[in-house]
């Protein structure tokens, strides 16, 4: 499925949480993943949302470190 | 004129007998027609997060202190995420036994309420003291699971109606493994709420219990304005207490039980006229329920861990040889042709000859990883193994169905200048032929080498796999096995 992590369009497995798709993100750009577990996920409201969310096709994510 | 109120009388009792749901609901609401608050205390996606159940209970005390109705209500997937109450014999009993304690009033299905197969489930209802309410599901007879669409609760007078719907995937079942719902039929949310909408009719108070995701609940309250309170799941979204939406007051927190939400409906003259939620903190709440705690502690204490799974008949003296156990449980549980896990996965790296408990499996394997399946070219699998190596600080990933010869740049492993992948016989693997993948979540994400087919989680823990595959094998030896060659 194709999600969307900070406006960037991830391929990810289907049945993923958020935190895969941040992960997955994270590799994509490069970032630095140790900082993977103090990170705060929001969805497209800006509503937190837990880590082990699950997500479906389509949806937006956003995070921040 | 007599007559003329003889036949008004008799078409009032024959109209009532004939429109038996308008002549109940003018009846109770003449009871109700005072001013009262309805307390509600909700969790949802709590994941048997079961160390915050003392505090849960202390909250649940105190608000009983303040009103004895008030209503304790889960919104689904009240288990799936801790072994103490995933693996105990009978599973998720730990959590059904907890909200017993707690007296919760009600829970709908999430779906992962699910993940202990349909006898399983049939077996945690009946041991529940609560009802599991939902319309959208229909389940075969045969599997013996009790479910009510919807339930009315009569509190200080207050006619209150609860409505539960459990999401369902693209292919019409909620998130499961498909075993686990084989003999069970679902049908859309939409359609189901549509279908019981008449309930607003004989209610003072109509609550959606719902497990299909904030984003859902927004479209539902859009659609159905009749339903005063949405209490949500599934998505783990953090309302800040509650939102409005169309009218309709939504409510949810994140996963694990780190808060409740406490609502507050002030009913007057048979209809909701206020309506206000807080969320309360539960882990650092500062006060414990004993009884519920001394309940926690039994299950911690859980001697399932200590049950012995398999024997080994030699000790296994590196991760490449527990990797390789990992990988044959994945591929032989979930069967397909090859299995690979990533090698920082594999927690330890020896384990003496003779017993393979629950223990050394959750020591071994305890990420809480679930399996995912994928069908790719031979190809594809070598780019995952490569992006693997980058990804993971391990180095390659441990496999199963196939080997791998692997070239380095130098002696360091600074890079890999070639990888060679060869079947169970040792020959060349058909880098153009399809394979079928299994694999743990996370080694799904880093190997991030474009292909067709990124796969599909199949909601299966690779711990309990790896218990299943122990068992079924009952003796176990993998001294000296190899799966990983390396040329410098």
């Amino acid at each position: 499925m194709t999600v969307t992590v900070n406006k960037e369009e991830v391929r990810i497995f289907k049945g993923a949480t958020a935190k895969h798709a941040v992960l997955r993100y994270i590799l994509m750009t490069k970032g630095d993943v140790s900082k993977l577990d103090s990170i705060k996920i929001y969805d497209s409201k800006g509503h937190l949302i837990g880590d082990d969310a699950p997500l479906r096709e389509g949806q937006a994510i956003t995070f921040c470190i | 004129m007599k007559m003329k109120k003889t036949v008004c009388a008799v078409l009032v009792v024959l109209s009532a007998f004939l429109t038996g749901k308008v002549a109940t609901a003018q009846d109770h609401k003449i009871k109700t027609s005072y001013k009262t608050d309805i307390h509600i205390i909700s969790g949802n996606d709590m994941h048997a997060t079961i160390e915050n159940f003392p505090q849960l209970g202390a909250i649940v005390d105190s608000m009983r202190r303040i009103d004895k109705n008030t209503l304790v209500i889960s919104a689904g997937d009240n288990r799936t995420g801790n072994p103490l109450n995933d693996i105990y014999s009978d599973p998720s009993y730990p959590m059904v036994a907890l909200m017993n304690q707690i007296g919760f009033d009600c829970t709908t299905f999430g779906n992962h309420e699910f993940d202990s197969g349909q006898e399983g489930l049939a077996r945690n209802i009946n041991e529940s003291s609560f009802p599991y309410i939902c319309a959208n599901i229909f389940p075969d007879p045969q599997t013996g699971i009790q479910t009510v669409p919807y339930k009315f609760f009569d509190i200080k007078g207050v006619k209150i109606c609860i409505l539960g719907v459990v999401e369902t995937d693209s292919k019409g079942k909620p998130s499961t493994h498909p075993k686990n719902v084989e003999d069970i039929s679902f049908a859309p949310v939409e359609q189901t709420i549509r279908r019981y909408i008449w309930l607003r009719d004989e209610c003072d108070v109509f609550i959606l219990l719902s497990h299909i995701g904030y984003d859902a609940d927004t479209l539902m309250a859009s659609k159905f304005p009749q339903f005063d309170l949405i209490i949500g799941g599934h998505s783990h979204t953090q309302i800040d207490g509650g939102e409005l939406h169309n009218g309709v007051l939504i409510t949810q927190n994140v996963n694990k039980l780190k808060r409740v939400t406490h609502t507050i409906l002030t009913v007057e003259n048979g209809k909701v006229t206020g309506k206000s939620a807080n969320n309360i903190e539960v882990a650092g709440y500062p006060r414990k329920n004993t009884a519920v705690k001394a309940l926690v502690d039994f299950f911690s204490n859980n001697p399932e861990f200590q049950k012995v799974l398999a024997q080994a008949e030699a000790p296994f003296s590196s991760y490449e040889e527990l990797g390789i156990m990992m990988c044959d449980a994945l591929r032989v549980m979930g069967q397909t042709d090859v299995a690979i896990s990533n090698a920082g996965g594999v927690r330890y790296d020896s384990h003496p000859a003779g017993d393979f408990t629950v223990n050394d499996v959750l020591r071994l394997d305890p990420f809480g990883n679930t399996a995912v399946v994928m069908n790719i070219t031979g190809q594809e699998l070598r780019d995952m193994i490569i992006s693997c190596f980058h990804n993971d600080t391990y180095g390659l990933p441990f496999m199963s169905g196939i080997t791998c010869q692997a070239t380095y740049t130098d002696s360091n492993r600074s890079d890999i200048k070639d990888l060679k992948l060869f079947d169970m016989e040792g020959k060349p693997l058909n880098l153009k032929k399809k394979f079928k993948v299994i694999t743990n979540s996370y080694t799904a994400v880093i190997c991030d080498a474009p292909r067709s087919d990124q796969g599909e989680d199949i909601n299966r823990q690779t711990a309990d796999m790896l218990m299943e595959y122990l068992q079924k094998m009952q003796k176990v030896n993998y001294q000296g096995r190899r799966c990983i060659s390396e040329i410098f």
